[in-house]
């Protein structure tokens, strides 16, 4: 049971080592129910090594994981997605050659009950729940505009169409919890802008948003809460307005960029 | 039910290769539902030789009635699939091919040197009891079954898995519950591929179950393409029709099957008949 104040998503200690460097170090998130959360750093600072995490893609070191009040720590990917967590990818992996349609219904697979007798004998049971998947699916795909091209192979979608598309899909699993890394990356300002008024409509007491994002403004604009990683640390919790004054933030970013540029220099 | 005297006769000249055709077109099934999820199973041909062996010793140890015989043939293959899947569902695909080259093999070691499996010389005088109707009508219920579900979610489910794995998992795509079904099924079909053709042949032997029939299964669906069952069976169709077509030039036989599976590789990778399931969006 979840007390209404409850955070939605805790972790604890959570930590994830590879040969040689520690991506997530001991990191301790705490994800209130409700509202945009985002999580910033340079880049390698561990934000998708901590979505992996998340969503069970990747095994933790140290450390748990709980979410609506049970430990998820052991739970695997698919567990994790019926418990209500979704989650979109940094480098998109939409199903290229299913429809855009097809796309969306695959979100909606912990839903399908239908036993393999109902299916083979197409009972009315069954044409009934396809025909609520369908239902599901399109509506996923009013939210995010695309109902246009529920027809069309997903591979033919322009880039942030793409984009667009795999927040359908987590949509359609109807989430309490939406892991968004980078979406607006490759999108022009246009679309950045139609993809914040999106996140804010999605955004409810229902679905809580954790979001991973290097356009600042976006961030900013969206978030209630910030969380910065760097080398895997979490060195910041708070405001968006707090963290542009953090020292250790600052020191974070200008370290990198710093880094960037003799690595340009000498590279 | 009586059918006419010129179907009759075409029927007995070519019965033989109408039974190969049935037979084939499980196998292909067979190898279809492995594929269609993503996986390689080289173990069809293992899997067959089990429901050969298990059924032809039901007829002849424990001289059961065929209507036992046939459902019962499964069971050999099916628990083999499950002794092999369960170790190999968390590793990645590779294990599980490797796992199934090495299931022909040892099979084919225990048929050689345990006696009740008759040794080099096989089992002989099994009676010929599989009809040509019980085969096309296993094969058409299997092309069905396989077609309606593979038109639903579990169809979507699995042609999620084949494209990305990952990300169907975290669609809540349970991927090694759908391994290990995939792989029983596939056992079943090719485990009554195995029993019909054991008994419209008389006899079996060990080297019938081995490495190169498991490849030439596989270049049935591979041929033929995997986005349909019925592809993957005009595949069967397609390499068993062809040597016969050609008997006249024994030499280009022999390399035809190469050349083919080379050609539909390089140049039709989704096969002949490549399209994908059509879904309907209700
Ligand atoms: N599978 C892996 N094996 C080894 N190292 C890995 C693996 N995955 C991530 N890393 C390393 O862990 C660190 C964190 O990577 P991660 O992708 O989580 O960073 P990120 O914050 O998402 O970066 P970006 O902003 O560039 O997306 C990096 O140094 C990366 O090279
Ligand atoms: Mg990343």
């Amino acid at each position: 049971m979840t007390l209404p104040h409850a955070p939605l998503l805790t972790t604890q200690q959570l930590t994830r080592r590879y040969a040689g460097l520690v991506a997530v170090d001991h990191v301790d998130l705490v994800v209130p129910q409700g509202g945009v959360h985002a999580v910033i750093g340079p880049n390698g600072a561990g934000k998708t090594t901590l979505f992996n995490l998340l969503s069970g893609l990747v095994t933790p070191s140290e450390g748990r994981i709980s979410f609506a009040g049970a430990d998820i720590t052991a739970q695997s990917a698919h567990r994790r997605a019926g418990l209500g967590i979704a989650r979109t990818f940094q480098n998109i992996r939409i199903f290229g050659a299913m429809t855009v349609l097809e796309n969306v219904l695959t979100g909606l697979h912990p839903r399908l009950r239908s036993s393999l007798g109902a299916v083979i004998f197409r009972l009315p049971s069954f044409r009934a729940e396809e025909r609520d998947a369908v239902a599901g699916a399109r509506a996923a795909l009013d939210l995010v505009g695309l109902s246009a091209r529920a027809a069309d192979p997903a591979s033919s979608l322009a880039y942030g169409d793409q984009r667009r598309l795999e927040i359908a899909r987590a949509m359609a699993q109807n989430p309490k919890l939406l892991l968004l890394d980078e979406p607006a990356a490759g999108m022009n300002p246009a679309e950045t802008v139609a993809l914040g008024e999106l996140v804010r409509r999605i955004a409810s007491a229902h679905t809580t948003i954790l979001l991973v994002e290097h356009d600042m403004g976006f961030v900013m604009r969206l978030s209630d809460s910030v969380t910065v990683l760097n080398f895997g640390r979490q060195i910041f919790t708070g405001t968006p307005g707090a963290v542009r004054s953090e020292p250790a933030v600052v020191e974070a970013y200008l370290g990198a960029r710093l880094a960037a540029k003799l690595q340009a220099h000498h590279g | 039910m009586s059918i006419p005297p010129w179907l009759d006769d075409l029927l007995w000249t070519y019965q033989n290769l109408i039974h190969a055709m049935g037979v084939n077109g499980l196998l292909a099934l067979s190898m279809y539902v492995v594929l269609a999820i993503g996986q390689l199973s080289l173990g069809q041909a293992a899997f067959m030789g089990l429901g050969a062996y298990s059924s032809a010793l039901m007829t002849l140890k424990l001289k059961l009635p065929f209507f036992v015989v046939l459902p019962a043939s499964v069971a050999a293959p099916v628990l083999v699939a499950l002794l092999i899947g369960v170790p190999t569902l968390r590793l990645s695909g590779v294990y599980l091919a490797i796992a199934t080259i090495g299931l022909g093999e040892v099979l084919r070691a225990v048929y050689l040197n345990v006696d009740v499996f008759g040794g080099a010389l096989g089992l002989n005088g099994i009676p010929e009891r599989a009809e040509t109707w019980m085969i096309f009508g296993i094969l058409a219920a299997g092309i069905t079954g396989l077609w309606l579900v593979g038109r639903s979610g579990v169809g979507r489910a699995m042609e999620a898995m084949r494209e990305d794995p990952t990300a169907a998992a975290v669609m809540g795509v349970n991927v090694p519950r759908y391994h290990l079904a995939a792989l029983v099924t596939s056992a079943i079909l090719a485990g009554l591929a195995g029993a019909l053709s054991a008994h419209v042949s008389s006899f079996i032997g060990p080297n019938e179950y081995g490495f190169e029939p498991a490849v030439t299964i596989l270049s049935f669906a591979l041929l033929g393409g995997i986005g349909t069952p019925i592809a993957a069976v005009a595949g069967a169709w397609f390499l068993t029709l062809l040597p016969e077509l050609m008997r006249d030039l024994p030499q280009v036989r022999l390399t035809l099957n190469g050349v083919i599976i080379v050609l539909a590789v390089l140049f039709l990778p989704r096969g002949l008949l490549g399209w994908r399931m059509g879904r309907k969006a209700a």
